[in-house]
């Protein structure tokens, strides 16, 4: 098997999570399982905890109680740098481009050295072929939609085994969601990559998610499949 | 034509002496008062490179050595735990340039000391006879320049380090070891402060408090400059130039604040400097 | 909660004024037991000490640091020799030399201080000048020719004619006084606006406090009692340098501090005293070495000890403060009067961008007394920004926002404050060094102006402040710092502060974010007190769309930088345009 269709796969388990800010604790006592391989959309307001989670999962926040587990290996308490190099990429909501950089460049940052680099941009030209032409252009001077998709294609290059993705349809054109929406199925389905993924935009989220949670004040307020009426089940929890 | 060599020359000067503080300003966004203290070490060890009789060229990588690994101790031990608290980072390399200058008391004596001059005598530059190691120093300083932006622009250490500029959290989302950056950067800066050093010699005397005189005019410089290199030479260019036309129209000694109370104006009008430019 | 630190402050000042006796006695008496030595370097170190307080008071207490009281110092210092020189030394000169030696220091420290202390000025240029004003007086100086003496400095006037004796007992008597009127004047009601700036600023601000008039009055006073000391040095050596007025002097005077243990005052007079006695003893057998020791022992009280030997000798308690439990005293609202039935805030068209980024457009919104308006939208609806428009005259790039009919365009935080609004932000800003009844304090300073020298028993309130007070159990906790409140607990006792503003309109920014369901419910029949009963307008930025709906009379619905709906509860809660925004189909 090469390189390119080997399986990227990893389950995320996380057993009684607490963290938070300063003396703030946002995510309090959560448990949740993603299979390999799975789709698993986690939704909830704003200022529910759930970019927080991401966060904490990723390193960048210190985990203040629970486990975290990537497949079988502790994982949460390690910093950034290992959970790259254990395959989990992030797909940031705040500031998610080097402005300044260029396209080229932002890709580059993906990746710790540049040894595979020609070979990961061949991967992500795959889904977004206009990046190719574009190698040279800084990262701020993309449309929106552009941008969006540089972000995801970023989180590509390494050709994660988990991909964490926080609110990326934010005012999207749809076609350009269709564009992400069809690169993350392809890449799940190609090579089972697993992905959590934070959304306001159910429509957009429920045509890829397999399961789905609403994450109220750090908890888990309601979970399931997603199935025929889950969009008229999310957005009770979502509503005025 | 000697004024506006003057003016190019003392601008170079003054670019070659901040460029290390630049660095780790940039970049760790912490002020290294000890900044002083390694062109201090760096003229040192063009004095003991002389004194063990070796070519003083030599004296310019041994500089660089001596202050990288000072800096990456200096990294590890006094600044990491401030980098919460930068103005306690900037006493407490205050403190660590006082040690540094006593230490080499200690070792040297706190008597003038005299090096070699690494290019004596004068050259012709267009009919004007010029200091031939002030043309030297104007070289040296757009060969700096370059390789620093040939670093910065083309490596993949440049490239980390520019994004830990740009954005630090972001950088350390995508696995970038930041840790490891700041000291690498850290050590650049110092050592190109010791290299610094060294290339003063021919121009000023060395003693062990040499170092206090230039570090307020890098600092000033660099506050000018903010994070960027061509800032930088700018800020050099048009303070520098007009250190020298103070100095030389009106007073020497005016000359010697006109950095610092224009740098003070400037950042008064426009806070971030010509960071912007 | 009970603080064992405390000790009631009347036993504490009493302490202080035994201190300042037995200081006294000490200086009187000191002559006859010390020989010529010590009492020349004590005389110097104790003018030296003076020198520490004042460098203290700005960093040690406002968070300033200052490398320029050198600068001020050798202005004074200057100014008495440069008059005994040039006028002559007569009684008549050395009188007048006094005020001289006073109030040059106290210009040049106001004109600094004006140059320093700007709105948005950053704690780094504070630094800069002070590096640069001694730079430059120490350069004037060598430029003085005949007048400052140049580089050999002044020498062979005529001083006060009081001997080795006379000085150290004037130069002691000059330090217990300025010790024991800094020590009085931090513990004041006033001196704690000190730290409260050094704490935080911000939070100064949008209390109607004018912090930048604070720092330019203060560098101004400091620079008079620096210029002071200048006129005792210049007699009492009877010869000045250019390095009594260089930026390396002013270094020294902060590693005393910092040694000494800033924010005491009596460290730093303990630092500059020992250090400057110890110097003159060992210097001689050791010189090196003991710089090279004063060095080392100063980096490592920086990283290690940042509050200096003083916090070693305290134990690291927590508060060394006799804390004050003031008696909480209702006091009637000073209301402005209202014009008609104007509105309170009144919004027209406002923009704000980014370069070429819109992050708000065409907002046009009013508010009028006794209105709860909720602000909801998704992330990066504008929300936050369009609170700041409200409460920052700079913030907006078009359009007008009036506050009772008058347009706020220019006007700095603490002008707006002034004109009836109150801003509570979405993470609790409050003072994390100062009491609970400390912070309330803060609140009220644009109301009542404290006192320099005591500490009140009373804290005169708002009935609608004390109300959430009681409602939050912090009206037991008055005495308790900061630090150690929990989250809600500091939520809460910022609304209290910003309600003991009397504000027209309060803002508030997602009040109950990482609260409990508790504390949730308090907020809200607080919020709806005051807005209902009380006459208050408030703006409410909030996610918690179940509090929202309980508690607004009004809601506005901002979605990509744009006011899409405005109305009743019942109006936008069925509206089908809020559901395609909450479900992410709608886009702008």
């Amino acid at each position: 098997m090469d390189e390119m269709t080997e399986l990227r796969t990893a389950k995320l388990a996380l057993e009684g999570v607490s963290s938070g800010y300063g003396n703030v604790e946002i995510i309090k006592d959560l448990t949740l399982d993603i299979r390999p391989g799975e789709v698993f959309a986690l939704m909830g307001k704003n200022g529910m905890g759930k970019t927080t989670l991401l966060k904490t999962i990723m390193g960048l926040l210190p985990l203040r109680q629970g486990r975290i587990l990537l497949d079988a290996d502790p994982a949460g308490k390690l910093g950034p740098k290992d959970m790259v190099r254990a395959r989990v990429a992030y797909a940031p909501q705040d500031q998610p481009l080097f402005q300044d950089l260029t396209i080229r460049d932002n890709l580059r940052l993906a990746l710790p050295s540049d040894k595979a680099l020609a070979e990961g941009l061949e991967h992500v030209y795959g889904h977004f072929p206009f990046l190719k032409e574009r190698l040279g252009q800084r990262a701020g001077t993309l449309s929106g939609g552009e941008q969006k998709m540089l972000i995801i294609a970023r989180a590509l290059m390494t050709r994660p085994s988990l991909l964490l993705i926080d609110e990326i349809s934010e005012g999207l054109q749809p076609t350009v969601i269709d564009r992400i929406a069809s690169a993350l199925k392809d890449e799940r389905e190609s090579r089972g990559t697993t992905i959590l993924i934070i959304e306001q935009n159910l429509s957009f989220v429920l045509g890829i998610a397999d399961r789905w949670a609403v994450l109220k004040l750090g908890v888990i307020d309601d979970a399931g499949q997603v199935g025929p009426d889950t969009q008229a089940q999310i957005i009770e929890h979502l509503s005025i | 034509m000697t004024l506006l060599l003057d003016i190019a020359t003392s601008a170079a000067i003054l670019f070659i002496v901040a460029t290390g503080l630049l660095t780790i300003f940039g970049v760790l966004k912490i002020i290294n008062f000890a900044h002083g203290a390694w062109l201090t070490v760096g003229a040192y060890c063009a004095v003991a490179v002389g004194q063990a009789g070796l070519n003083p060229w030599l004296a310019l990588p041994v500089a660089f050595i001596a202050g990288s690994v000072l800096g990456l101790l200096t990294e590890r031990f006094i600044v990491r735990p401030l980098y919460s608290r930068p103005l306690d980072a900037i006493l407490a390399t205050w403190g660590l340039g006082i040690v540094i200058g006593q230490l080499i008391t200690l070792g040297f004596g706190r008597d003038v000391q005299f090096t070699a001059n690494l290019i004596p005598g004068t050259m012709d530059i267009l009919g004007t006879s010029y200091s031939a190691y002030r043309i030297f120093a104007l070289v040296a300083a757009v060969v700096l320049g370059l390789g620093f932006s040939l670093l910065m622009e083309g490596t993949r250490l440049g490239l980390s380090a520019r994004a830990v500029i740009m954005n630090e959290t972001l950088a350390r989302g995508l696995g970038l070891d930041t840790a490891k950056i700041r000291t690498v950067t850290f050590m650049i800066g110092t050592g190109l402060a010791g290299l610094a050093g060294v290339l003063l010699t021919p121009l000023t005397s060395v003693d062990p408090t040499m170092g206090v005189a230039w570090l307020v005019g890098s600092f000033m410089l660099v506050m000018v400059a903010g994070q960027s290199f061509g800032a930088l030479a700018l800020a050099c260019l048009l303070l520098g130039g007009a250190q020298v036309i103070v100095s030389t129209y009106i007073s020497p000694i005016l000359g010697g604040v006109t950095v610092a109370v224009l740098a003070a104006v400037i950042l008064r009008i426009s806070p971030k400097g010509f960071a912007r430019a | 909660m009970t603080l064992t630190a405390a000790v009631p402050v009347a036993r504490r000042a009493r302490l202080l004024w035994i201190l300042a006796a037995a200081a006294v006695l000490l200086v009187v008496f000191g002559p006859y037991v010390l020989d010529r030595f010590a009492l020349n370097v004590l005389t110097r170190a104790m003018i030296f000490a003076i020198l520490a307080i004042t460098v203290d008071l700005l960093w040690g207490f406002t968070g300033i640091l200052t490398f320029g009281q050198a600068a001020f110092f050798g202005v004074g210092a200057y100014a008495t020799a440069m008059l005994l020189t040039h006028v002559g030394s007569s009684p008549l000169m050395l009188a007048l030399a006094v005020p001289v030696a006073i109030l040059v220091p106290m210009i040049l420290g106001a004109a600094v201080g004006w140059l320093t202390f700007y709105p948005g000025s950053s704690d780094f240029y504070a630094t800069i000048i002070s590096l640069v004003v001694p730079i430059v007086i120490t350069q004037l100086i060598y430029s003085g020719g005949t007048l400052t003496g140049s580089s050999s400095g002044l020498v062979g006037y005529w001083g006060l004619p009081l001997g080795l004796e006379g000085f150290f007992r004037l130069a002691g008597l000059c330090l217990v006084a300025v010790a024991l009127a800094a020590l009085i004047f931090v513990r004041s009601d006033a001196g704690r606006v000190l730290t409260a700036i050094r704490n935080n600023e911000t939070r100064c601000a949008y209390l109607g406090i004018n912090t930048q008039r604070i720092k330019i009055a203060l560098t101004a006073a400091l620079a008079g009692v620096t210029g002071l000391a200048g006129y005792l040095y210049a007699n009492a050596s009877g010869v000045v340098a250019p390095e009594n007025a260089g930026f390396v002097f002013g270094t020294e005077l902060v590693i005393w501090t910092a040694l000494g243990g800033r924010g005491t005052i009596i460290g730093p007079v303990l630092g500059a005293i020992g250090i400057g006695y110890l110097s003159a003893q060992l210097s001689g057998d050791l010189p090196f070495l003991w710089q090279l020791l004063i060095g080392s022992l100063f980096v490592v009280m920086i990283i290690f000890l940042p509050n200096g030997l003083a916090a070693l000798a305290t134990g690291f308690r927590q508060s060394r403060r006799a804390a004050v439990v003031p008696d909480l005293v209702a006091r009637p609202v000073q209301r402005k009067a209202h014009r008609g039935d104007a509105p309170l805030l009144d919004i027209e068209k406002l923009e704000k961008s980014y370069g070429s980024h819109k992050v708000l457009e065409d907002i046009t919104l009013s508010v009028r007394p006794g209105e709860l308006v909720s602000l909801v939208g998704p992330n990066g609806a504008g929300k936050t920004t369009l609170m700041r428009c409200m409460t920052d005259g700079a913030a907006a790039s078009g359009g007008i926002v009036r506050i009772n009919g008058e347009s706020i365009a220019g006007m700095l935080p603490n002008d707006i404050v002034a004109r009836g609004i109150g801003r509570k932000f979405q993470v609790a800003s409050v003072f994390e060094s100062l009491t609970v009844a400390e912070c309330l304090r803060m609140a009220r300073t644009s109301l009542d102006a404290p006192s320099f020298v005591t500490v009140s028993d009373t804290l005169g309130l708002s009935q609608s402040a004390i109300d959430i007070l009681k409602l939050t159990g912090l009206d037991k906790m008055l005495d308790a710092p900061v630090s150690l409140l929990s989250h809600g607990q500091k939520q809460s006792l910022e609304l209290a502060m910003v309600v003991a503003l009397e504000p027209e309109l309060i803002l508030l920014d997602e009040p109950t974010a990482g609260l409990t369901k508790t504390e949730r419910t308090t907020i809200g029949a607080v919020l709806k007190t005051l807005t209902a009963e009380r006459g208050m307008a408030a703006i409410l930025v909030e996610h918690d769309l179940d509090f929202v709906r309980d508690i607004s009379s009004r809601i506005v619905v901002l979605h990509q930088g744009r006011l899409v709906l405005d109305g009743t509860v019942g109006e936008v809660v069925n509206s089908d345009i809020v559901k395609k925004i909450y479900s992410g189909g709608h886009h702008g």
